[in-house]
C-alpha cells in the first residue's frame, strides 16, 4: 500500500497525462492509479529493454557482403528459465493488488448511503434513500460566444444532476429496464454494467470538498461551491449512446439535506407529469413538435401528422384511434399495440416501472400540451409557467 | 498422398498463373480450381478488398470524431420579438453522405453507429480472421510441407466459396441500410431493436457462414500437418509457420462451432422469440456474453497466432539466424491455443461475480507469459545474426515495436482494480488495436512482402514499399497511442459524441489515421506496379531455407518437380548453402558448431 499511495500523492508526470491535474477524488482511485502506473513504469521499463537490444542487434549485426553471422546458441536454458520466473512472479505482484484495489472499489461499508440507479434507452435516473429523484438537468457543456446576440453552443441534451453528500460512502444498487448499459464515473475510477432483471453495483467514497472545489451554474452562471463529476454509460445501447451522460455533484451535506427536503415534496400531477418526461420520456418524445425517435407531445399537424391529445392519431394500419386518456396509458404499459404511423416499434414497455400515480401526472402533463385540454381552465397560471419552462432550445 | 489431378494434360510443369487462352476458360480454370495457390492467391485479393472497405469505414469513423456534435443557439431581437435559431454543428458524416443524398432519415449518431458496426465486423469476420491461415496459409502450409497440395482440395474450395456466400451476407445487410449492434450482437440489444430486424439476422447470418468456412480450413491444414509432411521431416523440422498454423486451425475447429451455436439461438432469439437471453422472457443477457467470448477470446489467436509464425519465418530468413529457442516457441504456439480457451471472461469483467472475476483475472496473466517468451526469443533470434534492412525485415522489427505495446498496455486490464476504470473506453480500443492491427496486420503485411515474389514470380520496388511502411508506422502510432490517453481519462468507446477536452487528441488521432490510409494506397500502388512491370523473381530472393525456397517463382502446378526429401532444418542458416543460391552472398562460418 506504501508504494502505491507515494505513487499518487505526488502526482508525477505520468499521472498527469494518462489521468489530468485534478487529484484522484478518493482512496479507492487513487489506489487504482497508484496501481496503473506501477504496471506502466514496469512496461515501460521492459519496452526500453527490450527495443534498446533490438536496435543494437539491428545495427551491430547488420549484413556485411561475404561475411557470414557469428556462431550463436540455439538456447540458453538459464536464460529461458530467468525470462519465465521474472515475468511470472511480476505479474502476481499486479494479480494480487488489482485483486485488493477490486475489493476497495466494491466492497462498501454497511451504513453506506445506497443510491438506487435506473438505467433505460437512453438516460439515468437516480432515487434518493427518501424516495425522491432529481428534477435538476445540465446539458455536457455550455459556452455562450456573444452576449449580445446570446449565441450558446451547447452539447449534447439535458442531462441530471445527481446531488451526493461530501465525505460520504456511497453505494449504487443499479438496474436497467431495457438493454445493459454500464455507469462509468471516470474520475471514480470505476464502472459497473447495468443489466435488466438483476441488481448490480460497486462503491465510492465522496472526498472532503476544499477550498478550491467549485462549479458553474449553468443557468445563472454563477461559480458553487461543490465539484462536478461526469457520469458515461460505457456499454453500447443504441442510438444516442453517446448522449446518455449525467452529472455527479459533490456538494456539503447541508445542501444535500435541503435539495433532498425539496425534491421529496408532492408536485402538482402536472409538475410531477413534466419531471417524469425530463428525466424518462424526453430522450424520445419532445413537446414543440419536433420529431425524435417518437412522437411529439404537444398539440401540432406538420409534415408527419396530427399530433396531440384530443387528435386522432392515424397508425400504421391505416386506421386512426382518438388520443385519450386510455391511449395514452395503453402507449406507456403496451407501447407496440398502437404505433403512430411512420415512427419505428421502438419503445419498450414501461409496466412496473412507471406507477398508476406516475401515469396519471404523465397525462396530465400530456394534456397541458394540448389546445384541447380539459383541465385548462383549472389550470390555467401553472400551464403558461409550464410552457415557459420548456422553450424549444433548451433541449436539444 | 493422391491429389486429383484435374488438370492432367495441360501445364503440368508450367507456373501455376498460366493458364488455358481466352477470357472464359480462365476464368474457369481459377473458380473451378482445386489447387491450394490459385485458392490463396483468390482469398487474397478478397481480404485485401474487405481490408479496404473496413479500412474506409475506419476513415468514416474518425472523419466523424474530428469534432464533438453542438448545438448552436442564437437569439436575436428581430423587430420586437426573439427569434431564436438553432444550428447543429459536428454531425460530419451526415453531412458528407447527404451530399450523395443518402442517409436523410437517419441522425449523426445513427449514421456513426452503423459505421463502426461495420469496421468491426468487416475487419474481424472478413478480414482478419481468414486473412494469413486462408490466404498465406493456404498457399504456403502445403509448399512448406513439401506436398502437393493440401490433404483436402476439394474442401479447400469448398471453404473458398462459403467465405464467398458469407461475405455477400454480410455486404447485403449493409447495402440494405447497415445494422447498428457492433460487431459483438450483444443481446438484449441486438434482439430487441426493432429497426434493423432483418439486417441484424443477415449479419448474424453472415458470421455463422463464415464459421463453416474456418472450420473446414482449419480441419483441412490439421490433416495436411499430420499427414503429408515430406519425408524426413519430423514434427521438430517443421517451420515455425507451420506450427502457428497447426495451432491456429485446432483452436478454429474447436471453438467455431460454440460461436456457431451462439448465432443461431440468436437468429432463434431474434425470430422466434424464444427466450435464451432476453430477460423479458426469463432469458439471460449476460449468459451471450459467455457463449460469445468463449468463442471471441481464442479467436483473437487466431488473428494473431499465424502473425507470430509469419515473425518467426522473417526474422530468420532476413537475419541468418536459426530462431532462438525454437522448442519454446513452437510449445508457447500450443500453450496460447490451450489457455486461450481458460480466459474469455476477462471481455466481462463488469457483468460478472466477484469471485468468476477474480479466476478470471489470474488465468489471463497465464496467458501472457507465453507471448513473452516468444518476444524474448525472437529479439535474442537477432543476436549475432547478419541482419539485411528491407521491407519484410522491418515490417517485423515493427511488429516487435507495436506487438510489445500491445501485450504490455494488455496487463492493466488483466489487473482487476485498473480494468475497472479502462474497461469500453479507448484505452481497450487503443490496446486491441496494437494487438490485431500492430500484430496482425503488420506482420501480414510482413509475410506478405517476404512471400510476394515467390507468389507472382515478381519482385516490388523496394523504396516504395519502406517509404510506405515508414508512413504506415508514423500514422499507426499517431492513431492509436493517442487512444490510450483518451481512455484513461474517460473516453467510453463506441462514442459518437464527447466532450470538449477530448477533441485534441481525437484530431491527432484522425489525421494518424489518414496517415495510414495514405501509407496502405502506396502499398497498393507498389504491388500493382509489381503486377504489371516488376522484374522477374529469382528463386529464392532472400535465401530462405525452407522448402518453398526449393520451387520455382512462382511455382509450378504441383509445387515440386518431385518430391522433396528433407536434408536439413528451417533455419541451418550455419551449415547449408541456401537453394538457387551463391556461396559468394550467402558465405558460411568456417567452424559451423563453434560460438
Amino acid at each position: 500500500m506504501t508504494m502505491l499511495t507515494l505513487a499518487s500523492g505526488q502526482p508525477d508526470i505520468l499521472q498527469e497525462i494518462f489521468f489530468g491535474a485534478k487529484p484522484a477524488p478518493s482512496e479507492a482511485a487513487a489506489w487504482s492509479d497508484g496501481l496503473f502506473l506501477m504496471i506502466t513504469w514496469f512496461s515501460i521499463i521492459c519496452f526500453v529493454i527490450l527495443m534498446a537490444l533490438m536496435v543494437y542487434f539491428v545495427i551491430k549485426y547488420r549484413r556485411r557482403p561475404g561475411v557470414p553471422a557469428q556462431q550463436s546458441p540455439h538456447h540458453n536454458l538459464l536464460i529461458e528459465i530467468l525470462w519465465t520466473v521474472v515475468p511470472s512472479s511480476s505479474m502476481l505482484v499486479m494479480f494480487i493488488y488489482g485483486f485488493q484495489g477490486y475489493a476497495a472499489k466494491m466492497v462498501m461499508p454497511d451504513d453506506a448511503m445506497e443510491l438506487r440507479i435506473q438505467g433505460s434507452k437512453w438516460a439515468w435516473i437516480a432515487t434518493y434513500p427518501n424516495g425522491a429523484t432529481s428534477p435538476e438537468m445540465q446539458a455536457i457543456s455550455k459556452v455562450t460566444l456573444d452576449d449580445a446576440t446570446s449565441t450558446t453552443v451547447t452539447q449534447g441534451k439535458q442531462y441530471p444532476i445527481f446531488y451526493v453528500p461530501e465525505g460520504t460512502d456511497i453505494k449504487l444498487r443499479m438496474y436497467s429496464i431495457d438493454v445493459i448499459h454500464s455507469f462509468w464515473i471516470p474520475e471514480f475510477r470505476t464502472k459497473m454494467d447495468v443489466v435488466p432483471n438483476r441488481y448490480t453495483g460497486f462503491g465510492f467514497s465522496t472526498p472532503k470538498l476544499t477550498v478550491n472545489d467549485s462549479f458553474v451554474h449553468q443557468e445563472t452562471g454563477e461559480l458553487m461551491y461543490g465539484r462536478d463529476m461526469w457520469i458515461f454509460c460505457a456499454e453500447y445501447c443504441g442510438d444516442d449512446h453517446s448522449r446518455m451522460a449525467a452529472t455527479l455533484r459533490i456538494v456539503p451535506q447541508e445542501i444535500y439535506d435541503q435539495k433532498m427536503k425539496d425534491w421529496a415534496e408532492v408536485l402538482p400531477p402536472k409538475e410531477a407529469g413534466e419531471k417524469i418526461w425530463k428525466q424518462i420520456c424526453a430522450s424520445c418524445h419532445q413537446i414543440d413538435g419536433t420529431r425524435l425517435v417518437g412522437p411529439t407531445w404537444n398539440s401540432v399537424e406538420n409534415a408527419d401528422g396530427q399530433f396531440g391529445y384530443g387528435y386522432d392519431a392515424a397508425l400504421e394500419d391505416g386506421t386512426s384511434v382518438l388520443r385519450d386518456e386510455n391511449y395514452y396509458r395503453e402507449s406507456i404499459l403496451d407501447p407496440n399495440a398502437k404505433v403512430v404511423k411512420g415512427f419505428a416499434p421502438a419503445m419498450a414497455s414501461y409496466q412496473g416501472i412507471l406507477t398508476d400515480e406516475d401515469i396519471n401526472n404523465v397525462i396530465a402533463f400530456i394534456q397541458s400540451l394540448s389546445d384541447r385540454n380539459p383541465n385548462a381552465g383549472e389550470e390555467t397560471e401553472t400551464n403558461t409557467e409550464a410552457e415557459s419552462d420548456t422553450e424549444p432550445g433548451s433541449d436539444s | 498422398m493422391s491429389t486429383p489431378d484435374t488438370h492432367a494434360g495441360y501445364h503440368d510443369e508450367g507456373s501455376y498463373l498460366s493458364g488455358p487462352p481466352g477470357m472464359v476458360a480462365r476464368i474457369w480454370q481459377w473458380a473451378s480450381t482445386v489447387d491450394h495457390k490459385k485458392i490463396g492467391v483468390m482469398y487474397l485479393f478478397a481480404v485485401l478488398f474487405m481490408f479496404f472497405l473496413g479500412g474506409m469505414s475506419a476513415i468514416a469513423v474518425r472523419y466523424e470524431l474530428l469534432d464533438p456534435i453542438r448545438t448552436v443557439t442564437t437569439e436575436a431581437l428581430v423587430g420586437d420579438e426573439i427569434v431564436t435559431t438553432t444550428v447543429t454543428t459536428g454531425e460530419s458524416l451526415k453531412e458528407l453522405l447527404g451530399v450523395v443524398g443518402i442517409g436523410d432519415d437517419l441522425t449523426g449518431s445513427q449514421i456513426y453507429n452503423r459505421a463502426f458496426t461495420l469496421h468491426g465486423a468487416i475487419m474481424v469476420f472478413m478480414f482478419i480472421i481468414p486473412a494469413i491461415p486462408a490466404a498465406l496459409g493456404n498457399f504456403f502450409l502445403p509448399i512448406m510441407l513439401g506436398a502437393k497440395d493440401v490433404a483436402f482440395p476439394r474442401l479447400n474450395l469448398m471453404s473458398w466459396y462459403i467465405y464467398l456466400f458469407g461475405c455477400t451476407f454480410g455486404i447485403s445487410s449493409i447495402l440494405l441500410g447497415g445494422v447498428d449492434t457492433g460487431w459483438t450482437f450483444y443481446t438484449p440489444y441486438s434482439t430487441t431493436a426493432d429497426a434493423d430486424h432483418w439486417r441484424v439476422v443477415l449479419m448474424v447470418m453472415a458470421a455463422f457462414i463464415l464459421g463453416f468456412s474456418s472450420i473446414l480450413t482449419g480441419l483441412n491444414f490439421v490433416v495436411t500437418v499430420h499427414k503429408l509432411r515430406a519425408p524426413g521431416m519430423g514434427w521438430f523440422d517443421m517451420p515455425l509457420m507451420i506450427w502457428a498454423l497447426y495451432a491456429t486451425s485446432i483452436i478454429q475447429v474447436l471453438a467455431t462451432p460454440v460461436i456457431g451455436i451462439t448465432l443461431l439461438l440468436l437468429m432463434f432469439e431474434r425470430l422466434f422469440h424464444i427466450g435464451i437471453f432476453d430477460p423479458s422472457m426469463g432469458g439471460d443477457p449476460v449468459l451471450y456474453q459467455h457463449f460469445f467470448w468463449f468463442y471471441s477470446h481464442p479467436v483473437v489467436y487466431v488473428m494473431i497466432l499465424p502473425g507470430m509464425g509469419i515473425i518467426s519465418e522473417v526474422l530468420a530468413v532476413h537475419a541468418r539466424k536459426h530462431i532462438f529457442g525454437y522448442r519454446a516457441i513452437a510449445f508457447s504456439s500450443l500453450g496460447i491455443a490451450g489457455v486461450s480457451f481458460l480466459v474469455w471472461g476477462h471481455h466481462i469483467f463488469t457483468a460478472m461475480g466477484e469471485l468468476a472475476a477474480i479466476l478470471f483475472s489470474g488465468l489471463t496473466f497465464l496467458v501472457a507469459i507465453p507471448t513473452a517468451i516468444k518476444m524474448f526469443n525472437w529479439i535474442a533470434t537477432l543476436y549475432k545474426s547478419s541482419i539485411v534492412i528491407n521491407t519484410p525485415m522491418m515490417y517485423s522489427l515493427m511488429f516487435l515495436f507495436t506487438f510489445a505495446i500491445g501485450g504490455l498496455t494488455g496487463l492493466p486490464l488483466a489487473t482487476l482494480a485498473t480494468d475497472l476504470h479502462l474497461h469500453d473506453s479507448y484505452y481497450v480500443v487503443a490496446h486491441f488495436h496494437y494487438v490485431m492491427m500492430g500484430g496482425t496486420v503488420i506482420a501480414f503485411m510482413s509475410g506478405l512482402h517476404h512471400w510476394w515474389p515467390k507468389m507472382f514470380g515478381k519482385m516490388y520496388n523496394e523504396k516504395g514499399a519502406m517509404l510506405a511502411m515508414v508512413i504506415v508506422f508514423i500514422g499507426f502510432n499517431l492513431t492509436f497511442f493517442t487512444q490510450f490517453f483518451l481512455g484513461t481519462q474517460g473516453m467510453p468507446r463506441r462514442y459518437a459524441n464527447y466532450v470538449d477536452e477530448f477533441q485534441f487528441l481525437h484530431q491527432v488521432s484522425s489525421v494518424g489515421a489518414l496517415l495510414l490510409l495514405v501509407g496502405f494506397l502506396i502499398h497498393a500502388a507498389v504491388f500493382i506496379f509489381s503486377l504489371l512491370w516488376g522484374e522477374k523473381a529469382p528463386a529464392n530472393p532472400w535465401g530462405g531455407l525452407t522448402l518453398e525456397w526449393e520451387c520455382e517463382s512462382p511455382p509450378i502446378e504441383h509445387n515440386f518437380h518431385k518430391e522433396p526429401i528433407l536434408t536439413h532444418g528451417p533455419y541451418d542458416f550455419d551449415t547449408v548453402l541456401p537453394p538457387h543460391c551463391d556461396l559468394k552472398d550467402y558465405p558460411l562460418p568456417e567452424n559451423p558448431g563453434k560460438h
